[in-house]
C-alpha cells in the first residue's frame, strides 16, 4: 500500500480502518465461533416462541400455521377481560402468592437467625444438610409423600382420630388445599433459603461482635443490632425477586397437587393456559392470557430492578 | 483471648441455648417426618399398613414391596428413560454452556454486551407454554426424547453463573499462553476449561437435577406410554392415573404382603434414592455454587 499526497484523508482513514478490522476479526474470530452453537440454540428454543406471540392475534389453527390463520385483532384480549375464569384464577394465583409470601418469606430469616447460635459445627452441619435436603426432591415425590400422609389412612389423620377428631381428606377440600400448596412450599424450600441467608450471616465481620461482647450487649442484642441490620440488602433483595414474581403461583406444584375438586381454590393462570390450550386446545385464547402474564410479570420484574438499584444499589442481574 | 471471659454461662444464655437447640431440632424433625413415614410405609408389612399402625418406624419389616417394585417392567423402563435422559442432557448441556460462557466473558470484545442482553432478556420473557409447545410440535420432536433434551440446553442463570466465574481467571494466564502463540480454542480447552473444574461441576449437578425432576416437559411432549420417563410414571402411581397404576392390579393378587398404599409408597422411595445418593456429592459443591452465584450472576 503506497501512501502518497494524492490520497485523500477520508480514504487513508478508511484503509487504517479497514487494516485495524482485518486484524481484530483476525485475532477474535474463534471467539465468534464459539458464539454460534448458543445463538442457535436462542433463536430457535427462546426467539422463535416469542415471535410465536402473534397467535394470541389470530383464531390459530394448527393445520393452517401462523400465515394461514385468520387474523382476530384483540378479540381474544377482549374474550380474557370479559371471561369470569379468568378473573377467578387471577385472583387465586395473586391469593396463593401473597399467602406464601407472607407465611413463607421470613421463615428461612429466622431459622438462619437461630442456626447461626449454635455453636457446635458437626450438628450445624448436619441439620443443615437435613433441612436442604427436599428442593432437590421433584414436586412429583414432594406431593407423592404428602399425598401418603395425608390420606385417609395416613399419619395426620391418625393422629387427628387419636384426638376423636373426623378425619379430613386435606387433597380434595377446598378449605384446606390452600394450606396444603403453602405448607407443602415451605417444607420443600425454607432449608434452601435458610442457607441463602446464612451465607449473608457468614460474611458479616466477627470484629463487630466482638466489639459488641466488649460493651456487654447479649446475644438476642447481638442479633437485633448486627446481624439483621447487616442482612438487611440480602432481605429486601430476595423480597423484591419474590415480588416480581408474583404471577407464578408454582406452576408444577399446582399441576401436580391439585384436581378438578379444588380447581375454584388452586386453579392458577398457568394452569388454566395449560388446561386451555392443550386440553381444550384454544390456542390463540391461552396464548393471549400467557402474554398477558408475561407482559405483566415482565414489567414487575424490571421495576423491582429499578428500586433495588435505586435504594440497594444492587442489580437483580 | 476474650472469649474465656464469657466461658461461663449464665442462666439464660442456658435458657437461649435450649430454645435454640429446640427450635432447630423441631425444624430438622419436621423436614425428616414425611420421608420416615412414606420410608416405613414402603417396608412395613401388610397388616401393619392396613391397620394404621405405621408411623416413622417400620413396623413388621419386609422388602418385598421394595423388590417387587424396582423389578416391575414399567419403573425399570422409566427410570432407564429418566437416565439416559439426564446423563445425555447434562453433557450436552454442560459443554454447550461452558463453551457459550467464554466469548460472553471477554469484555473487550465487540458485541458481547449487546449478545449478553439477549441472553439475559430471555430470563424476563418467554413465549409462554402454547408457542413453545407449537415449536416443538412443528420440529417434529413429539415423542422423541430429545423434546426433553434440546429446548433445555442453555440455562441462562447457569450461563451467567460460569461467564462471571471465567472473569475471575487472571487475563494474564491467558496473555502468556497468546505470547506462546495459542489461539482462543486452545486457551478455552486447555487452560480455562481445566481451571474451572469445580464451577463446572457444580453446574452440572445443577442441570442433573434439572433433568432428573423434570415433569412438565415430558407430560407436555411424550404420550408414548414406552417412553415415559420416572416422574411421569411416579405421578401416575401417586395418583392413580393412567396405565402405570393399573399395571400392577393384575400382579397384585398373587403377592402376599403387597398393599396398594404400600406399592405406592415404595415406587415413591425408589425414585427418591437416586437423589439421595448423589445430595452428599451436591453438598460438596452446591454450597460453593450459591457462593458463586451470589456475588453476581
Amino acid at each position: 500500500m503506497t501512501y502518497s499526497n494524492n490520497v485523500k484523508p477520508t480514504t487513508k482513514i478508511i484503509n487504517s480502518k479497514r487494516i485495524a478490522f482485518k486484524n481484530y476479526w483476525k485475532l477474535n474470530k474463534e471467539l465468534y465461533f464459539w458464539m454460534i452453537p448458543g445463538l442457535m440454540f436462542l433463536i430457535i428454543f427462546k426467539y422463535i416462541p416469542m415471535f410465536g406471540i402473534v397467535i394470541s392475534f389470530q383464531d390459530y389453527n394448527i393445520f393452517k400455521g401462523v400465515s394461514g390463520s385468520e387474523w382476530v385483532g384483540l378479540a381474544n384480549f377482549t374474550k380474557l377481560f370479559n371471561s369470569p375464569d379468568f378473573y377467578k384464577v387471577f385472583t387465586n394465583t395473586l391469593i396463593i402468592s401473597f399467602m406464601k409470601i407472607f407465611l413463607l418469606f421470613p421463615l428461612p430469616i429466622i431459622v438462619a437467625l437461630v442456626l447461626n447460635e449454635i455453636k457446635n459445627m458437626i450438628f450445624k452441619r448436619t441439620v443443615q444438610t437435613i433441612i436442604y435436603m427436599p428442593h432437590f426432591l421433584s414436586w412429583v415425590i414432594v406431593s407423592g409423600l404428602f399425598v401418603t400422609i395425608l390420606s385417609s389412612g395416613g399419619m395426620v389423620n391418625k393422629v387427628l382420630e387419636m384426638f376423636g377428631l373426623e378425619p379430613i381428606s386435606f387433597m380434595m377440600n377446598s378449605k384446606y388445599f390452600r394450606g396444603v400448596l403453602i405448607f407443602t412450599d415451605g417444607w420443600k424450600e425454607f432449608g434452601w433459603n435458610t442457607i441463602i441467608y446464612l451465607a449473608a450471616i457468614a460474611s458479616v465481620d466477627p470484629m463487630l461482635y466482638e466489639a459488641a461482647k466488649i460493651d456487654g450487649a447479649g446475644r438476642i442484642k447481638q442479633i437485633i443490632h448486627i446481624t439483621i441490620p447487616s442482612i438487611t440488602g440480602t432481605i429486601a433483595l430476595l423480597f423484591i425477586l419474590k415480588l416480581g414474581h408474583v404471577l407464578e403461583a408454582g406452576f408444577t406444584q399446582v399441576l401436580v397437587m391439585y384436581n378438578p375438586v379444588v380447581y375454584d381454590v388452586a386453579d392458577i393462570i398457568d394452569t388454566y393456559v395449560y388446561r386451555m390450550g392443550i386440553s381444550k386446545m384454544e390456542y390463540s385464547f391461552s396464548t393471549a392470557v400467557g402474554l398477558f402474564k408475561s407482559v405483566v410479570g415482565f414489567i414487575l420484574v424490571i421495576s423491582g430492578n429499578m428500586l433495588s438499584k435505586k435504594f440497594l444499589n444492587k442489580s437483580i442481574w | 483471648m476474650i472469649n474465656k471471659m464469657f466461658k461461663k454461662k449464665s442462666n439464660g444464655d442456658i435458657l437461649f441455648d435450649i430454645f435454640v437447640y429446640a427450635f432447630i431440632l423441631f425444624c430438622a424433625f419436621i423436614t425428616l417426618l414425611p420421608l420416615m413415614h412414606v420410608f416405613s410405609k414402603a417396608v412395613s408389612s401388610e397388616s401393619a399398613i392396613i391397620s394404621g399402625k405405621v408411623g416413622i418406624v417400620p413396623v413388621g419389616f419386609q422388602l418385598t414391596t421394595v423388590k417387587f417394585v424396582v423389578s416391575s417392567k414399567q419403573f425399570l423402563r422409566s427410570f432407564g428413560i429418566s437416565l439416559i435422559v439426564t446423563l445425555t442432557g447434562t453433557v450436552l448441556s454442560i459443554i454447550l454452556t461452558a463453551i457459550t460462557a467464554y466469548p460472553l466473558s471477554k469484555k473487550y470484545i465487540k458485541g458481547v454486551k449487546p449478545i449478553l442482553i439477549i441472553y439475559v432478556f430471555t430470563m424476563l420473557f418467554n413465549g409462554g407454554l402454547i408457542p413453545n409447545y407449537i415449536l416443538i410440535r412443528n420440529l417434529g420432536l413429539i415423542n422423541k426424547l430429545s423434546s426433553l433434551i434440546l429446548p433445555m440446553l442453555i440455562n441462562v442463570f447457569n450461563l451467567l453463573v460460569i461467564k462471571s466465574y471465567y472473569e475471575t481467571i487472571p487475563e494474564s494466564l491467558e496473555e502468556s499462553a497468546k505470547i506462546d502463540g495459542a489461539s482462543y480454542t486452545r486457551i478455552l480447552f486447555k487452560i480455562v476449561l481445566p481451571l474451572s473444574k469445580s464451577v463446572l461441576a457444580t453446574i452440572s449437578l445443577f442441570y442433573a437435577v434439572y433433568y432428573w425432576n423434570d415433569y412438565f416437559r415430558p407430560m407436555l411432549y411424550i404420550s408414548d406410554v414406552s417412553l415415559k420417563p420416572l416422574q411421569v410414571y411416579l405421578q401416575e402411581v401417586v395418583m392413580e392415573i393412567g396405565d402405570s397404576a393399573l399395571g400392577f392390579e393384575g400382579s397384585i393378587d398373587d403377592m402376599m404382603d403387597i398393599t396398594p398404599e404400600g406399592i405406592r409408597a415404595a415406587v415413591i422411595v425408589a425414585s427418591t434414592v437416586p437423589i439421595l445418593v448423589v445430595y452428599p456429592f451436591m453438598q460438596k459443591y452446591f454450597i460453593k455454587g450459591i457462593l458463586i452465584g451470589s456475588v453476581k450472576g
